[in-house]
C-alpha cells in the first residue's frame, strides 16, 4: 500500500466513525446550501430535476480587442464555450453529474465531470468517477455565467491548471458548526499530474501536466479542501494537491528520482457592505530536475483578489429581475519565484448587466504589465466583451 | 463606500485615458532591437515576420529542445533581439587549435539536459572560453559588406606601425553550408560572426545555434548532439522526431536576423561632436572603423548601403587581461574580433537596466570596458584615460548614444 492510499483509507475510517456521530444531530438551517456556491450541483438547471435525469448547460462567446506594446496582437470572436451538464438522482442514496465541454468551437471536447455520490449522510458521502478536484474554490465554481470577469484569474488558470479534472475516488461531506455555520471537506485520491508539466513546455508549466485519464506512475496523487463557513456569504478555503508527477518506476525498476508537485490554495469569499468580495492564492512547489534547474520553475505562486458591486435592480422595468454589476480584479501571477521576472500583474475593471441572475453580459478593461525572464517589461490592455447564459 | 468605490474605479480608467495609455504605448522608431530594415518589399517583410515568431519560439522537449542544451529559444539568449547576460553565456572548450575535444563533449559545453540524459561537465586539461551571446540586428549588413573591403584594413604584420594589426579569421565553412549561400565557398571564407570571427555565414551560426544550443536538429544537422562524456545513449532521452525543425522555419529565422535593422543612433549634440572627434583622434576608430558600405545584393535593402557598425570585423590581441588563451579557428587565444558598438545606446533597456559588455559580459559600464583594453588598444586606453574628464565625458557620451 503506497503512502497515499495508506493517508485516503485512515481518512475514509476516521470520517466514517465522525459521520455516524453525527448522524443525529439535528440539521439547522443552513441544511439547502450547496456544498460550494456553483458546484455541480448548484446550478440553475437543477430546479427542473423533477423527473429521472436534468440536463442544463452553459455557452459563452467572446468579442476580444488585446494590444501589447501598442501593437494589436488580437482582434477575434470566440465560440468559448458550450457545456452541458446532466443531473440524475437515481435514488435517495446515488445521485449522478456530469459536464461534458466542448471548448473553442468544439476544438477541445473534455469530459470534466463524471462522478457517482453515495450519499451515507450530510456528513460523509463517497464520490467516485471523473471529479472537478478541490484545487481551490474557483476550479469547483467556474462557470462562466458565475465568473464575473471574462477571463479566469490568471494564477487559478496558470498554476493551479483550472480547470483541473481527473479520474479519483474519495469523500466529502458538511458539518454543521454552531447555528448558521458549518465545516466541509472534500478528499481524494486521483491520478494526479504529469511529466508534461515539464516535457509539454519550455518552462515549468503546470497545466500541461493536468488531467490524466490514466495514471502515468501508477502513484495516486492527494487532492483535499476544507472550507470554514460561520454563516451564509462566508467562506474560507484551504486546498492541497500532492503526489508525485514523474514516472520513476517501471517495470518494477527504480529509472529515475521520484519528483513531486505540491500545490496549496487558499480562497474565501465575503458579502461585506453591499460588496461581494472573494478571492485566492496560493504556491505551487515543483521538484524540477537537476539538469532543469535556471530554466524550469519550482516555485510558482500568485493570486487573485476581487470586489464586486450590484446595483441598479429596479432600473428597468420590463426586466424585474434585472441587475448590473461593476467592479475589479487584481491578479497578480509569479510563474518563477526564485528570480525576479517571469510575472504577470494586472487589473481588470469590469461592469456587467445580468437580464436575469443566470445570464450575463460582460465588459472588460484589462490592463497589465508581464516580465520575461530577463524582468523587461512589456504592457498589454485588453478590451473584451462576452456574453454568457446558463440554460 | 459602494459609491466610491466604483468612482475609484472609473476615475483609474480616466487616469489612464489621460496618459494615452489605454491601449499601451508602442516604442517610437529606432528604439528597438528587432525593427526591419527598411525598405524591405512585402514579400520579404511577410517571411521576416515568420522568422521573428521563430525567433521567440521557445522549444518544449516533446518539440524538440535536447537532449543536451543551453537554452530554449534564440530570444532567452539574445534578449529583444540584443545581447544575453551571464547567466546565458556560453562556455566553449577545446584542448587546442586543432583539437576542438569532441571525444568529451568539446567545443560546447551543454550544461542542461532532459530527465534521462545527462549534462555536459568541463573536464580537467580543457581550455575554455566564456561567451556572452552579442547582439544580433545588423548581422545581415555586416555580412554583405564585401569581403575585400574588410581585409583591406588588414595589417596582420603591422607595417603601418601603428601598433594595430587586424587579421582576417579565414575558416572552412561548415560542410553543411551550401556553396551559393552568402558566407559559404569552397576553401576558408572570411570570418565574420560571433567573438572571434569564427563563422562566416548566419545559416551556419544558426543552424548550429539550433543543433548546439537548443538540442534542435534541422536539415542541415539531422543527427542529435549528444553527450560522448556518458555510457548511456544520450538520444534515447530525446522526445522528438530528427529532424525538429522544418527547413522553412530555419530558412525563416536565418532570413530574420539578415533583415534585423540596427537602432538609430541618438541624438547630435556637441558634446557628443566633441565625442566623436575624440574617438578618432585617440585611435579607437582604428579598430572601431565608424562606417563601411555593403556591395550588390540580391535583397535591395541590404545592397549598397553604409553600415555604421564601429567595427572592422577584424581580430585583434587585447592583452593578458582579456585573452581567454583558447585559440579558435586562426583566431589565438589573445585576439577577439572587434565588437561592433552600434546599438549601445539601447544596451539596458533590454536587460532590465544593466549592462554587460566584453565578450564574456564581465565589464558592467562602456567606461569599464574601455579600461579593461590592453594589447593593441593599449595607446588608445591610455589616451582616454589620460583625457581631462570632460573629454571623457563627451567620447562616454557619444559611445553610449550609438
Ligand atoms: C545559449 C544561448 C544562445 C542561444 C539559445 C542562441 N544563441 Fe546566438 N549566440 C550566443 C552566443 C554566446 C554567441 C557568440 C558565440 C561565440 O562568440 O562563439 C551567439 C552568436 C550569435 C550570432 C552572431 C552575432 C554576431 O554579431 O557575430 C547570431 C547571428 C546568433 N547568435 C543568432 C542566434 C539565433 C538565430 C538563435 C536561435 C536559433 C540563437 N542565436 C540562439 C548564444 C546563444
Ligand atoms: C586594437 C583595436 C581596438 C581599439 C584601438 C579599441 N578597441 Fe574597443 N574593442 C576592441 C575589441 C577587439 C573588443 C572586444 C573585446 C572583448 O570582447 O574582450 C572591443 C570592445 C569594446 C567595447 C565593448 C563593446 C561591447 O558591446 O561589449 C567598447 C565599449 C569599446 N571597445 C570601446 C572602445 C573605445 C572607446 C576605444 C578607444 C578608446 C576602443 N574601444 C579602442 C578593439 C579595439
Amino acid at each position: 500500500m503506497s503512502g497515499v492510499s495508506r493517508i485516503v483509507a485512515t481518512g475514509f475510517v476516521f470520517l466514517g466513525g465522525w459521520a455516524t456521530t453525527l448522524q443525529s444531530q439535528e440539521d439547522t438551517t443552513e441544511v439547502d446550501r450547496p456544498m460550494v456556491r456553483g458546484d455541480m450541483y448548484d446550478k440553475p438547471y437543477l430546479a427542473q430535476l423533477a423527473g429521472r435525469t436534468a440536463v442544463g448547460g452553459y455557452v459563452e462567446f467572446h468579442a476580444r480587442y488585446a494590444r501589447v506594446d501598442g501593437v494589436k496582437e488580437e482582434f477575434t470572436f470566440l465560440a468559448k464555450r458550450f457545456n452541458l451538464f446532466f443531473a440524475s438522482q437515481i435514488s435517495d442514496f446515488i445521485r449522478f453529474a456530469a459536464e461534458l465541454e466542448f471548448e473553442d468551437a468544439a476544438e477541445e471536447i473534455n469530459l470534466e465531470f463524471a462522478a457517482v455520490d453515495f450519499l451515507i449522510a450530510r456528513a460523509l458521502a463517497f464520490r467516485a468517477g471523473v471529479i472537478l478536484v478541490p484545487l481551490g474554490k474557483f476550479n469547483l465554481s467556474h462557470d462562466s455565467p458565475l465568473n464575473e470577469f471574462t477571463d479566469r484569474p490568471l494564477v487559478s488558470t496558470r498554476v493551479f491548471g483550472v480547470t483541473v479534472w481527473e479520474p479519483g475516488i474519495g469523500a466529502l461531506g458538511i458539518f454543521p458548526v454552531g447555528s448558521a455555520g458549518r465545516i466541509t471537506y472534500q478528499i481524494y485520491a486521483v491520478n494526479g499530474f504529469d511529466d508534461g508539466l515539464i516535457t509539454e513546455s519550455d518552462g515549468t508549466r503546470i497545466p500541461e501536466g493536468r488531467r490524466n485519464f490514466e495514471d502515468n506512475n501508477n502513484s495516486p496523487s492527494l487532492v483535499g479542501r476544507v472550507a470554514w463557513s460561520p454563516r451564509i456569504g462566508i467562506e474560507l478555503g484551504a486546498s492541497l494537491h500532492t503526489g508525485p508527477y514523474n514516472v520513476f518506476q517501471q517495470d518494477g525498476q527504480e529509472i529515475d528520482q521520484k519528483r513531486n508537485l505540491t500545490i496549496w490554495v487558499v480562497d474565501f469569499e465575503a458579502d461585506f457592505r453591499g460588496i461581494r468580495w472573494e478571492g485566492e492564492g496560493g504556491q505551487a512547489n515543483i521538484d524540477v530536475p537537476a539538469s532543469l534547474l535556471g530554466i524550469y520553475a519550482e516555485r510558482q505562486q500568485g493570486f487573485y483578489f476581487q470586489g464586486m458591486w450590484d446595483f441598479g435592480r429596479q432600473w428597468i422595468r420590463t426586466m424585474p429581475k434585472s441587475f448590473f454589476s461593476a467592479g475589479a480584479r487584481v491578479d497578480v501571477l509569479d510563474l518563477d519565484a526564485d528570480i525576479s521576472g517571469d510575472n504577470v500583474k494586472q487589473i481588470s475593471l469590469g461592469f456587467n448587466f445580468r437580464p436575469t441572475g443566470e445570464t450575463v453580459f460582460k465588459f472588460n478593461y484589462v490592463r497589465g504589465r508581464a516580465r520575461d525572464r530577463f524582468n523587461n517589461p512589456s504592457d498589454f490592455a485588453d478590451f473584451l466583451f462576452s456574453v454568457a447564459t446558463y440554460f | 463606500m459602494t459609491v466610491r468605490f466604483v468612482l475609484t474605479a472609473f476615475s483609474a480608467v480616466l487616469m489612464l485615458a489621460a496618459c494615452g495609455e489605454i491601449g499601451t504605448e508602442a516604442p517610437a522608431d529606432g528604439e528597438t532591437l528587432d525593427a526591419p530594415l527598411p525598405g524591405l518589399t512585402p514579400e520579404e517583410l511577410a517571411a521576416f515576420l515568420k522568422g521573428d515568431e521563430q525567433f521567440g519560439f521557445a522549444f518544449s522537449p516533446v518539440l524538440g529542445l535536447g537532449p543536451i542544451f543551453n537554452n530554449v529559444s534564440c530570444a532567452s539568449c539574445h534578449s529583444g533581439d540584443g545581447r544575453g547576460r551571464p547567466e546565458n553565456a556560453l562556455t566553449r572548450f577545446s584542448r587546442s587549435a586543432t583539437d576542438p575535444a569532441l571525444d568529451i563533449g568539446g567545443p560546447q559545453l551543454q550544461d542542461k539536459a532532459l530527465p534521462g540524459a545527462t549534462p555536459e561537465t568541463l573536464l580537467a586539461g580543457v581550455l575554455t572560453s566564456l561567451r556572452l551571446p552579442p547582439p544580433v540586428f545588423g548581422t545581415g549588413l555586416i555580412g554583405a559588406i564585401p569581403a575585400a573591403s574588410i581585409l583591406a584594413n588588414a595589417d596582420p604584420n603591422d607595417q603601418d606601425g601603428d601598433g594595430i594589426s587586424g587579421r582576417a579569421n579565414m575558416v572552412v565553412p561548415a560542410a553543411f553550408v551550401p556553396l551559393d549561400e552568402p558566407g559559404g565557398g569552397s576553401g576558408p571564407q572570411l570570418g565574420r560572426f560571433s567573438r572571434k570571427a569564427q563563422v562566416t555565414s548566419l545559416l551556419q551560426q544558426i543552424t548550429e545555434a539550433y543543433h548546439q544550443d537548443m538540442g534542435v536538429t534541422s536539415d542541415f544537422l539531422p543527427v542529435e548532439n549528444v553527450n560522448p562524456q556518458v555510457g548511456t545513449p544520450t538520444e534515447t532521452a530525446d522526445l522528438a522526431v530528427d529532424p525538429e525543425l522544418p527547413l522553412a522555419d530555419l530558412r525563416a529565422v536565418v532570413h530574420y536576423v539578415r533583415l534585423l535593422a540596427p537602432p538609430a543612433p541618438g541624438q547630435d549634440t556637441p558634446q557628443r561632436q566633441l565625442g566623436e572627434d575624440l574617438f578618432a583622434q585617440i585611435g579607437c576608430a582604428r579598430c572601431h572603423i565608424p562606417v563601411m558600405q555593403t556591395g550588390s545584393n540580391i535583397i535591395q535593402a541590404l545592397a549598397f548601403k553604409p553600415v555604421p557598425l564601429y567595427s572592422d570585423l577584424l581580430l585583434h590581441d587585447m592583452g593578458d587581461a582579456l585573452a581567454d588563451n583558447r585559440p579558435d579557428g586562426q583566431a589565438t587565444g589573445r585576439e577577439w574580433k572587434t565588437t561592433p558598438l552600434w546599438g549601445l545606446r539601447l544596451i539596458r533597456q533590454f536587460l532590465n537596466g544593466q549592462a554587460f559588455l566584453l565578450h564574456d559580459g564581465s565589464a558592467g559600464s562602456v567606461e569599464e570596458a574601455i579600461i579593461r583594453h590592453g594589447g593593441e588598444a593599449q595607446v588608445a586606453r591610455d589616451a582616454f584615460v589620460n583625457l581631462s574628464a570632460d573629454d571623457r565625458a563627451a567620447l562616454l557620451d557619444f559611445v553610449e548614444s550609438r
